[in-house]
């Protein structure tokens, strides 16, 4: 113990002199990246010791992007060095004769305004560009001479330093030895440092009010005070540039709009119009040309999608958009050996290709836009004469990436399209902040009408800060979930009862970000409930920030295990190989079976190698033919443990059950995604019980899941033979267990959940529904039918010889299912106990070789509805499996035509 | 003598049915005749039928059978779900008779 913190203190103290040595040539301040190229040593370590430097008032840590730090005593103003060469800095943006003309001449006159310039306010939605306008100001500041060559930009937001607003305050005014603990000599802030030039402060309605205050003395007498020290007046000449995003109608705004006496809107991406949005459309992939180094092309449909899609985070959405476009394009190209780095839809993001959809109401505009442009449109850096912003390593580092990774899979043989997708998943994870879903409206009047006013304001404002701070948007399932939860947790606070909360520590270590913020918000609802949270509570309210709380846990040990088994001496354990290598991830096991091998001695081996899976994980087991594929269920036998069975394996399919496994996929989603690949056999498990349930669940058992069995129990009339189970689902893997235990007692006929749980036999229902009543009559539904089959299965087993028609029911409910998820439709559940019927006497009739109904005009049926004709063959699969029989197109067609003809309307 | 046809998709369930009501319509001591038919069968029929019941699986049949049999007196009606999916025979004969007494 005592040895690593004086290893610790060693490194430290090398970090801090590399940073010396680096700042010689860098003056404007090092990176972490720098530092962690000269000592070799993990970036977040070296950003650690840094912060901790910084903390120490060793080292100046300045808000640039990377963050750079500086020592005390070199420190450099952060100007950022960019050339300035042009007549006027506004001249090239974007909308600079349009548009932005208005708020280009208001900046020109806040700067030249005499002697010294006007502070000025930017006002403009997330992403409209107010950063770099600030810059622009003070560029041109520059070139009208109105400030020195030299004069300072210090940027600044306000916005950081989430957990210690105070801290803010100490940056931008400098504090007094002594006034807070640590402060331990006097240091300058960002407003002294600003001095003679300008300094931007974003997001300033983040400023504390008592930090506000002290700057508006600032702008109305021209000097400040240091916290903590009240003598001393500090006057410098600095003019200040803020900026927010907040509605000028706001209180807090008009404070400031009275005190701050230029205010200049940005107008959002929308309020540009298309012809500015092309412009902007052009210079980002002349960007990322510049970037890959290749010619962009991307043809006219993609185009007219990202001119007319919703982007409601404007300029900054816009570009990431575009970057994610050509990473996928770049990865297209270099699987595929195309000979052009192209766009098509297949490149856009989901939500960039509904743009094309709203062609109908712009089409004049953008044809005029594009009439002289062909189909297929390029773009590269030579042309044009447009100034490249500074470049962004970390996107050029992100081309290198898939490069480097594609040609490393490449040497083994595996064919493109899978390659494509393992390449999919980084692209997808290091976009995934882009690709967010914005912001729905909530329904709020809804949930108005369970939890009480103060706690749905308090829920508003907790995720609207949460949506700025976290950079993530929050749908009305969390909002009414929160809002529940939070409604029955100050109840018990109130009341004195305990809360507690058994998987605190795993949230604090894994989502700290999140537990930061909820202790912040635990604030809000001290404040407004006159209580105290405490930490078991604040970890609750974590979980419901947390984007998937259940991908963040260390959940590693409880993927779906993957054993594969082969016939022949190597056969399993290279497939195994190969996949895990591909994959990147030691998680499929091999066991090979040489043929001297008898069956037993391999089922024995086998079950030792299953032993040391941990207990609760289920079981994929692949392998190829014989003996084998019963080995399944004689280990579900003997280990209660859930597993499924794919025979006729081959490599890409190792490869793709493996990859879904560690992607975190359940067991039912990846056997009934991967059995495609082959006809797989599954032995479906039986179900003799008599009583029902519906689950209802969140993360307490105890809040909104009591409110929703509530409901639940006061709208519909449930039969005596149903009971409502409340259930927490603080860890996804105990629900699932505890799910499982319930399974054998009761038939559990729909889970309802504020949380979103995909599970592959159960419906689901989720709590925003059932408040807004459509949930309600999806569940009156589910339990008449659940009854009905109940009473099928009883009349059917008298009727139908040598078939178990528990089990018959089951598989012909999911068949019904599978068909109406397949053709999009539903159908009412009358006509479902109709088709249970027919289905249940076809199967008898076929395992009994007995002849089958003729389909009247079936080669005109299967013309008109060949695709509905492919699905239901693909249904019916399961089934031909397990009863050994085959369904011809005759009972096809009848099939089809009973969902088709009895589809309901929306 | 009255008529009951039961229709059903292929004729694959109604048979079961048939012979059930049938059991009942002797131990009631009625004097009905219960006979199953296939969709087709339903749509040309050259004789007289008092009452057509249809399975629930087929109940879209409804409207065109009763368009085309409606004027020579043919009740056209749907089987209870419940009664369907039970296999209950005296239900479904019960709905039968409702429909024919609705007539005298």
């Amino acid at each position: 113990m005592i040895y690593q913190e004086v290893e610790a203190i060693k490194k430290i103290e090398e970090v801090y002199q590399t940073l010396l040595s680096l700042e010689k040539r860098n003056k404007d301040g090092v990176t972490a990246r720098e530092i962690s190229k000269v000592l070799n040593t993990d970036r977040a370590n070296i950003s650690r010791y840094l912060n901790k430097l910084a903390r120490e008032d060793r080292l100046d840590k300045i808000n640039s992007r990377p963050v750079l730090y500086s020592s005390n005593n070199s420190f450099k103003q952060n100007e950022k060095g960019r050339a300035i060469n042009s007549v006027s800095s506004f001249k090239d943006i974007v909308g600079a004769n349009s548009s932005l003309s208005k708020a280009i001449e208001q900046a020109k006159a806040a700067i030249l305004y005499p002697p010294k310039g006007l502070h000025t306010l930017l006002l403009g939605e997330t992403g409209v560009g107010k950063s770099l306008f600030a810059e622009l100001m003070h560029r041109f500041a520059i070139e009208s001479a109105m400030l020195k060559k030299d004069a300072p930009f210090i940027q600044f937001n306000c916005a950081d330093y989430a957990d210690n607003p105070q801290l803010v305050m100490s940056q931008i005014f400098g504090v007094k030895k002594g006034s807070y603990t640590g402060a331990n000599r006097d240091r300058d802030g960002l407003l002294k440092k600003a001095d003679g030039g300008i300094i931007f402060l974003d997001e300033v309605h983040r400023l504390l009010p008592q930090g506000q205050e002290m700057l508006f003395t600032y702008i109305d007498k021209g000097y400040f005070r240091r916290l903590g020290g009240t003598d001393k007046k500090i006057t410098v000449n600095v003019q200040i540039i803020a900026a927010t995003t907040e509605d000028p109608q706001s209180f807090m705004l008009s404070t400031f709009m009275r005190r701050i006496p230029m205010t200049i809107k940005l107008p959002s991406l929308k309020e540009r119009g298309i012809q500015e949005r092309y412009c902007l459309l052009d210079s980002f992939l002349r960007e990322e040309s510049k970037r890959v180094g290749k010619r962009i092309y991307i043809n006219r449909n993609s185009l007219i999608s990202f001119l007319l899609y919703d982007c409601p985070h404007n300029i900054g959405q816009l570009n990431s958009d575009i970057q994610l476009a050509c990473a996928r394009a770049f990865l297209t190209y270099k699987t595929e050996n195309k000979e052009y780095l192209m766009i098509s839809q297949n490149e856009l993001p989901q939500h960039v290709r509904k743009g094309l959809m709203k062609i109908h109401d712009q089409r004049n505009e953008v044809d005029r836009l594009l009439k002289d442009k062909g189909e297929v449109l390029y773009y590269s850096a030579e042309d044009g004469e447009y100034e490249l912003k500074e470049s962004k390593d970390e996107n050029k580092l992100f081309y290198d990436l898939i490069e480097e990774k594609y040609n490393s899979l490449n040497k083994v043989e595996l064919d493109d399209t899978k390659i494509n997708e393992i390449l999919n998943i980084d692209i997808e994870s290091y976009f995934q902040k882009h690709l967010d879903n914005l912001p729905q409206t909530f329904k709020k009047e809804q949930i108005r009408k369970v939890v009480n006013t103060e706690i749905a304001d308090l829920v508003d404002q907790i995720l609207e800060l949460a949506t700025e701070r976290l950079q993530r948007s929050f749908d009305e399932k969390i909002y009414l979930g929160l809002a529940l939860h939070l409604q029955m947790a100050v109840e018990r606070i109130i009341n004195g009862d305990k809360i507690h909360h058994p998987e605190l520590n795993n949230i604090r270590v894994n989502c700290p970000k999140e537990f930061m913020f909820a202790m912040e918000a635990a604030q809000f609802v001290d404040q407004t409930f006159a209580i105290e949270t405490p930490l078991d509570e604040i970890g609750y309210l974590s979980m419901f920030l947390v984007k998937d709380p259940y991908k963040n846990k260390k959940s590693k040990m409880k993927k779906v295990a993957v054993l594969v088994i082969m016939h022949g001496r190597a056969t399993a354990s290279s497939m195994v190989e190969v996949a895990n290598k591909l994959i990147g991830v030691e998680h499929a096991v091999g066991l090979d079976m040489p043929l001297e091998i008898e069956p037993e001695q391999m089922l024995e081996r086998t079950l030792i190698e299953v032993e040391k899976i941990d207990k609760d994980r289920d079981l994929m087991l692949l392998v190829d033919m014989g003996s084998l594929t019963n080995f399944g269920e004689m280990i579900s036998e003997k280990m209660d443990r859930k597993v499924k069975t794919i025979d006729m394996v081959s490599t890409p399919l190792v490869i793709d059950v493996s990859r879904k496994a560690v992607l975190g996929q359940n067991i039912n989603e990846i056997y009934h995604s991967c059995s495609n690949f082959n006809k797989a056999r599954e032995r479906l498990p039986k179900n003799t019980t008599q009583k029902n349930a519906i689950i209802t669940s969140c993360f307490t058992g105890e809040g909104a899941s009591e409110k929703l069995k509530e409901v639940i129990k006061n709208e519909i009339k449930l039969p005596g033979n149903y009971e409502i189970i409340t259930l927490n689902i603080i860890n996804k893997d105990h629900f699932m267990t505890a799910l499982k235990q319930y399974q054998d007692y009761y038939n559990i006929c729909a889970v309802v959940s504020t949380i979103e749980i995909e599970l592959a036999e159960i419906p689901f229902i989720s709590a925003v529904d059932i408040f807004s009543g459509n949930g309600l009559t999806k569940l009156r539904q589910l339990v008449k039918e659940s009854d009905l089959y109940a009473k099928i299965k009883g009349s059917l087993n008298e009727h139908i010889k040598g078939l178990d028609s528990e089990e018959l029911v089951e598989n012909i409910r999911s068949l019904i299912n599978n068909i109406e998820k397949a053709l999009k439709t539903s159908i009412p559940s009358e006509v479902k106990v109709g088709i249970v019927l027919h289905m249940s006497f076809l199967i008898e009739k076929l395992v009994k070789g007995e002849e089958t109904t003729k389909f009247p005009d079936l080669q005109e049926f299967k013309r008109e509805f060949p695709q509905q004709m492919e699905q239901m063959k693909a249904s019916v699969k399961e089934l031909e499996n397990n009863y050994e029989i085959t369904i011809q197109d005759n009972e096809l067609a009848y099939l089809a035509k009973m969902f088709l003809n009895n589809a309901m309307e929306e | 003598m009255k008529t009951v046809m039961l229709v059903c998709s292929a004729g694959m369930s109604t048979s079961l049915l048939v012979n059930k009501i049938r059991v009942n319509v002797i131990n009631k001591g009625l004097d009905l005749k219960i006979i199953a038919a296939s969709e087709a069968e339903a749509r040309s029929l050259n004789y007289e039928v008092d009452v057509l019941l249809l399975g629930p699986q087929v109940r879209y049949l409804a409207e065109k059978l009763r368009d085309l049999l409606g004027e020579q007196g043919t009740k056209v009606s749907i089987i209870d779900s419940i009664s369907y999916g039970t296999l209950d025979g005296e239900a479904v004969l019960n709905q039968a008779l409702a429909l024919i007494e609705e007539d005298s």
